[in-house]
């Protein structure tokens, strides 16, 4: 009798104590999923950008890479890079190529969202054309800009032409004045499909009875969209806005392609000039030094935007 | 109602507007390809195809003029062996960090997005500097590490981010039947997320079809180039063939906006929330 009752309960007791066991079990597992992750992490990630923040604080040029980490300790990469007039010009650059390509991006995603929102005939097709652009790679999106706004052959001018431009042909990519204006043009193309998605996605979460009610109250589209759809969609823009500003300040691809930095260090943003100080010069401590300062910069500005998205919520 | 319908017949205008002038450049590169050259290298370019005169040579010599068919051999290569990669190591390591939240999960949560904070062109510092001692440049493992840099954080908040939306009780459930974790795991939660995995395969895909940077630097030989890399050697040359250049373009483009038009719907979901959970 006592013994049947016993199994009894161990029958029963045996899968309750496994459900309860799980936590404790379930850790050795959940430390066996993470070791590839943590290993490429810790190899492709971790220690190479231990390595950066090391070579950045080591004198002098050395040829010999494997030989960098015995170079003597000091600032000098830093105090050579804060007087390179080059690296404060293209400081001046990253911010106006970041701020400008992400500024019109918005307004191109804001504007094409809000009309994608309105369930216009042929929708679905519009919506796979607008996104499009993401799927193309940089390089040939720099390449095809590259064939447009060809200065001898390329259509842009000759449609200038027929609308009556008369300035000249403009070699919009060689031009020091034009040059960082166009290269932006690439950038922009690749930049707001993200951000026509996401707000696409946050305008689809407002409920449609927000806008019923205020319709009711007699309220302008113009009150409707600053009391309504803006805070619907303000804590998802502002996170589409850090992460495009991110890409931008982060990407080399299409001004590599495009310019390479010219005329005259002209398109020559901070990624490029970390590119060509290390992979042009050799000169891997002062690009070191620049890309630690881009990894700074890159973290406050994405913790204070992430300060202004959080406070958005309430 | 008629001043609704004006709105939206006025919407939709732009809208298609705005596609033109967006999609212009691709019509114009399809164009340079197809139309002779005499045609376009000209002061003023008819904008609409003359359809007389269409020919496909350029493609054909794209592959006979260069080496073309390595590049895309490469591309693939590279772009296959990465993806399987870093699907597996996102997958397991996606799943544990939306199943627990000990300090290993933290940390490694943290340190994937700091690595997003990176720029490539930063990171190939040290990884060329690795490569050069350890043999590396040149190899296509070492450029399928470096898109590994870039997979891994991004399929694996992607991934979280679906097994998010799996309950929990499905696994208890399945343990209390007698499945073992990782059965619950490989039978039960896995095809749940297939989706997840279809998202993240394409993402990887073309984000490796897409680097050019790490390629660029890592590979040196001529032939062994990835794609991105070889079409933007065409642009150093003194005088650019632009047909040429314009042909091999089209060709890469074609399977990117293939997986893309098809698999768009999936990707919706997947892009905002990849893109806005990794950060």
């Amino acid at each position: 009798m006592m013994n049947r009752s016993l199994s009894a309960t161990r029958f029963i007791a045996s899968p309750i104590a496994s459900v309860l066991d799980f936590h404790r079990r379930k850790t050795a597992l959940s430390y066996a999923l993470l070791l590839p992750a943590a290993l490429t992490v810790l190899l492709l990630i971790v220690y190479p950008l231990y390595q950066i923040f090391d070579i950045s604080f080591r004198e002098g040029k050395s040829m010999n890479f494997a030989r960098i980490g015995q170079q003597p300790f000091g600032l000098d990469n830093y105090r050579r890079v804060l007087t390179d007039p080059a690296f404060w010009r293209s400081t001046w650059v990253s911010a106006v190529y970041v701020g400008g390509t992400v500024f019109v991006s918005f307004l191109i995603g804001l504007a094409t969202s809000l009309l994608l929102n309105r369930d216009l005939p042929g929708t679905r097709l519009l919506r796979t054309l607008v996104l499009l652009p993401w799927a193309v790679p940089g390089v040939i999106v720099a390449i095809m800009f590259l064939w447009v706004m060809d200065g001898s052959y390329g259509v842009f001018n000759s449609i200038l032409r027929d609308f009556g431009w008369h300035g000249g042909d403009i070699n919009w990519f060689v031009d020091r004045r034009t040059a960082l204006g166009t290269v932006m043009l690439p950038a922009i193309w690749k930049t707001y499909p993200l951000i026509t998605l996401t707000l696409l996605a946050a305008l689809q979460s407002i409920p449609k009875e927000l806008y019923e009610a205020a319709e009711i109250d007699g309220a302008t589209s113009v009150q409707k969209f600053f009391f309504i759809t803006w805070p619907g969609i303000m804590g998802p823009a502002l996170l589409v806005v850090m992460i495009s500003a991110l890409g931008t300040f982060r990407d080399v691809d299409i001004i590599f392609a495009t310019t390479n930095g010219g005329p005259a260090g002209a398109t020559q943003t901070l990624a490029l000039y970390v590119y060509n100080e290390a992979f042009q010069y050799f000169r891997m401590g002062t690009a070191t030094a620049v890309g630690t300062m881009m990894v700074a910069i890159a973290f406050l500005g994405t913790a204070i935007m992430a300060g202004m998205a959080g406070k958005s919520k309430f | 109602m008629t001043k609704a319908k004006l709105a939206n017949l006025a919407g939709l205008l732009v809208m298609i507007a705005f596609v033109v002038i967006t999609l212009f450049p691709f019509y114009w590169m399809v164009m340079t390809a197809i139309m002779p050259t005499s045609a376009i290298l000209s002061r003023a370019p008819s904008l609409l195809p003359d359809l007389s005169r269409i020919s496909f040579t350029a493609f054909v010599s794209v592959f006979t003029k260069s080496p073309f068919l390595s590049w895309m051999l490469s591309s693939l290569i590279v772009g296959g062996a990465s993806t399987i990669l870093s699907l597996v190591v996102s997958t397991l390591a996606g799943y544990s960090l939306s199943r627990w939240n000990s300090k290993p999960q933290q940390a490694l949560g943290a340190a994937l997005l700091i690595s997003k904070l990176i720029p490539s062109s930063l990171i190939l510092i040290p990884l060329f500097i690795i490569y050069s001692t350890a043999g590396l440049i040149d190899s296509y493992l070492g450029l399928v590490l470096a898109h590994m840099t870039i997979g891994v954080p991004l399929a694996t908040w992607l991934m979280k981010g679906f097994f998010d939306r799996i309950p929990r009780e499905l696994e208890q459930a399945a343990t209390i039947d007698g499945a073992s974790q990782i059965q619950a795991l490989w039978l039960v939660v896995l095809p749940l997320v297939k989706p997840g995995l279809a998202a993240s395969t394409v993402y990887l895909m073309l984000t490796s079809w897409s680097e050019f940077i790490f390629g660029r630097t890592l590979i040196t030989e001529p032939t062994r180039q990835v794609l991105t890399v070889g079409m933007q050697s065409f642009v150093g040359e003194q005088m650019v063939d632009w047909q040429l250049l314009m042909a091999a373009g089209t060709i890469s483009i074609v399977p990117a906006i293939i997986v893309f038009v098809f698999l768009e719907p999936f990707l919706v979901s997947g892009m905002t929330k990849g893109a806005l959970a990794g950060t």
